[in-house]
């Protein structure tokens, strides 16, 4: 195993089987060609697993007593729908390879298998190394969360897809800033990206700036005009707050989704485009669409691949990196030397609401280094500077407690789900410090890499 | 019917051959008591999940006794059970390995 450890970067591998001779060797194939192997012989022990675990593929067994594959599958889903499944089968039956494909599994193999052939499909399939901290993609997003990871991990896959992405999510949570992640990492990144806001411009005016106008097509037409869809042509059009859309315009941008070719206002010809739509909103399109304020077919053309942009509450974890990019920025434009918030201030910082999200968070940092004279910005002036939205702040009880919890996990992570160590990071005794790991419900088992290994 | 039988099996399982051959005596006393009781569903699930590992460890003849016990113990067949199950005895009792391609 020792020559496996030295190379084991090929990838994290979930194997679940209840025959405990099938996992061995399919762990041992797997960590001879580099792979890690996490083993679980029940449907229920692999989905103790998952959350902790974050696979990069998940092979399981078909036939297996409790829950079976196919069941497995949909909660494999649930919980991430990218996570590639492949599925064993002891026989070859070809209705359950039929089902197992239409419940997204993306290989279907039967037992008895050779080493190469499962190796293969294990390469062929797995998800590319999940990527915290690597800068490939989305180099102007700034975190180090979970859920951020989660989601530029689907952002990415879906990039060279060539797809059409749905992006939900509150106002300021840098929805854009996505969309253009998405477009540079795509087949489409040398033509143009071109965002657009629906909700900005009135009706008549946004008809004719998206699909453009003939000279004289209305009063002021005085020039043709080619409108975004053909200057994004080859690229990406980002149409940002959709729900917005009036319903006239929305037949129309379902007629071009439909058959790629745009016919500008007065114009008697179409013409064709390429164009990748990236649409996003912070409404409830859904609630629109049973309001009848949105086509449904129209929901359903963008709608292919969804994307939640988590609200910067949910991601208090990245907002000390957040503030500290937002001081550089500041000092940069200012010409000042960089500026800091102090401990408390930034704990302060990261436990607040934010229900203004990042561009609240970005207006704030701006406010404080802009007023505080000296070097290190302290707690008051932070209260200060959010001070403005009172009325939609976290009783200090229910901050608290959000801030614990997050602390602790913070603190398992680091420790790699070493109680003893957790507990001197925290300052605690291990009493303690396991009565706040029940207190929060939190699991230090689930933190530690590869579960029993070592 | 002594002949010997000589697999050569991949280095990087060699660890957990003797093993799965050990759970593999262990079928022969379990599949035996188990006929006895007249418990053909768990007999084929040890013939199942015989056919699903055998020709991954390297014995392929593992797996079609395998498949034999698990086809015989659908068809509630005795007789082709207690046959099967002589056969990996048997198998088991010729078997050499040896470590390499």
């Amino acid at each position: 195993m020792n020559t496996a450890e030295s190379r084991q970067d090929a990838g994290k591998v979930l194997l679940v089987d209840d025959d405990q001779d099938m996992l061995k060797l399919l762990s041992a194939w797997l960590a001879a060609a580099g792979f890690t192997a996490l083993t679980a012989s029940s449907g229920s022990d692999a989905l103790r697993q998952l959350a902790a675990a974050r696979p990069d593929i998940v092979v399981t067994d078909l036939f297996m007593e409790e829950m079976d594959g196919m069941t497995l599958v949909t909660h494999v889903h649930a919980e991430n729908p990218l996570t590639p499944v492949i599925m064993l089968s002891g026989s070859a039956q070809i209705p359950d390879a039929v089902r197992a494909t239409h419940l997204g599994t993306s290989a279907f193999l039967t037992k008895p298998i050779a080493k190469e052939a499962f190796l293969d499909e294990v390469m062929k399939h797995i998800r590319p190394r999940s990527r915290a901290g690597d800068a490939r993609f989305g180099t102007n997003l700034i975190y180090r969360s979970d859920v951020m990871s989660e989601l530029l991990e689907q952002a990415e896959l879906v990039a060279m897809g060539d797809v059409t992405v749905f992006i939900n999510g509150e106002t300021g949570t840098g929805k854009e800033v996505l969309a253009r992640a998405i477009h540079d990492a795509s087949r489409r990144r040398q033509h143009p990206f071109i965002g657009v806001n629906c909700g900005a411009i009135p009706e008549q005016l946004l008809e004719s700036e998206l699909f453009g106008h003939e000279k004289g097509a209305f009063t002021g037409a005085n020039n043709r005009h080619d409108g975004l869809f053909l200057a994004a042509d080859g690229g990406t059009l980002f149409l940002d707050e959709i729900g917005d859309m009036p319903l006239g315009l929305q037949v129309k941008l379902l007629r071009v989704l439909q058959d790629f070719e745009v016919r500008p206002v007065g114009a008697v010809k179409s013409v064709p485009v390429n164009v990748r739509i990236i649409s996003a909103t912070h409404n409830d399109l859904e609630a629109l669409v049973e309001k009848g304020e949105f086509r449904e077919d129209l929901y359903y053309r963008l709608n292919v691949v969804p994307l939640k942009m988590p609200r910067l509450a949910e991601r208090a974890e990245d907002i000390p990196l957040l503030l500290e990019h937002f001081l550089a920025l500041h000092a940069q434009r200012a010409g000042t030397p960089k500026k800091r918030f102090a401990p408390d201030a930034i704990t302060y910082l990261s436990a607040s609401e934010w229900p203004g999200n990042i561009r609240q968070l970005a207006n704030a940092v701006e406010l404080c280094a802009t007023l505080y004279t000296g070097d290190i910005i302290p707690l008051a002036m932070a209260q200060r500077a959010l001070r403005q939205r009172p009325a939609q702040m976290k009783t200090l009880k229910d901050a608290k407690a959000d801030f614990e919890r997050n602390y602790l996990v913070s603190v398992l992570r680091i420790s790699g789900g070493n109680v003893a160590n957790a507990a001197r990071i925290a300052g605690r005794n291990r009493t303690e410090f396991y009565k706040l790991l029940n207190q929060y419900d939190l699991d230090a088992a689930s933190y530690r890499d590869g579960g029993d290994e070592q | 019917m002594s002949e010997r039988i000589t697999i050569a099996i991949d280095p990087d399982i060699a660890e957990l051959v003797p093993g799965f051959l050990d759970n593999r005596r262990r079928d022969v006393d379990k599949l035996r008591a188990l006929l006895a009781a007249g418990a053909f569903a768990e007999v084929r699930l040890i013939g199942h999940s015989m056919k699903g590992a055998g020709g991954g460890y390297g014995f392929d003849a593992i797996t079609d006794i395998g498949a034999r016990i698990e086809r015989a113990a659908l068809a509630a067949d005795s007789a082709e059970i207690e046959a099967g199950i002589a056969a990996l005895a048997d198998y088991l009792a010729r078997l050499d390995v040896v470590v390499g391609d």
